[in-house]
């Protein structure tokens, strides 16, 4: 559990890629080097490599 | 009047201006949503001055943009009743004149200019009083006081402020000065007396 990426549910994993992949497919610039074409992918990549700047807030 | 206020609004910075700088870009979209928009309450705003503080983003689903509650300063122009203001005319038509006075223009009645009769000159596009031949002409400087307002928030430029210089104290500079001249001098005469 010392990854970021590990502290996530997988609904929270869905909604990181979801909303990091929208961003990606609108023009966003992309902040890993990859082969990738389909911004799914590179979401999934980028959240593998834990470079996606989003955070979960979760109600307590 | 002119003001400085502090306003909070929520920003979209859509999904391409994410790699930039945050708050220039933040401060980017709020100039490209409010300047030059007319809000009855608030006037009109003139410029983004500076961002003050600003929230985490947060996303919504179904929208690429994040979205930032900011705090910012901004400064705005709001005609106020019986405010004195000092323009410049900026036409001359047959009805009065329209005078400059910030971000807008005042509209000037011939009827409100002065307590004589004035009359349209039509060659020198100006306007002539019928005893004094004082005249009001484009590019002069006037002290007028604003006595009616309505402000158009769909079309700013289509609001209308009205103004009257038939007090003392107001008119073109250069009458002002005159009368101040005479009252001058007739204080001197009085002390000669």
């Amino acid at each position: 559990m010392t990854e970021k990426r590990d502290k996530y549910t997988k609904y929270e994993k869905a909604r990181i890629i979801g909303a990091r992949a929208l961003q990606i497919a609108a023009g966003a610039p992309v902040l890993i080097r990859t082969e990738e074409i389909d911004p799914i992918e590179i979401a999934m990549e980028e959240f593998e490599s834990g470079n996606i700047p989003i955070t979960v807030k979760r109600k307590k | 009047m002119y003001t400085k206020i502090r306003a909070i609004d929520v920003v979209r910075v859509p999904p391409e201006r994410l790699g930039d700088e945050l708050r220039p870009t933040v401060k980017e979209v709020l100039q490209d949503n409010l300047e030059g928009r007319m809000d009855k309450k608030i006037g009109m705003v003139i410029a983004i001055l500076d961002v003050v503080d600003m929230k985490e983003g947060r996303i919504i689903i179904g929208d690429s943009g994040v979205y930032y509650e900011t705090v910012f300063d901004m400064l705005v122009f709001k005609p106020k009743m019986q405010e004195i203001v000092e323009g410049e005319v900026v036409e001359i038509v047959a009805f009065g004149a329209f005078v400059a006075i910030g971000p807008l223009d005042g509209l000037l009645h011939i009827s409100q200019i002065t307590d004589e009769y004035i009359s349209y000159d039509e060659k020198g596009e100006k306007l002539v009083t019928k005893d004094t031949g004082k005249t009001l002409g484009e590019g002069d400087k006037l002290r007028a006081r604003i006595v009616a307002i309505s402000l158009n928030e769909m079309d700013p430029g289509d609001s209308k402020i009205g103004l009257t210089m038939r007090q003392p104290g107001l008119g073109k500079l250069e009458w002002i000065e005159e009368e101040r001249e005479k009252e001058k001098k007739g204080e001197q005469e009085k002390i000669n007396r």
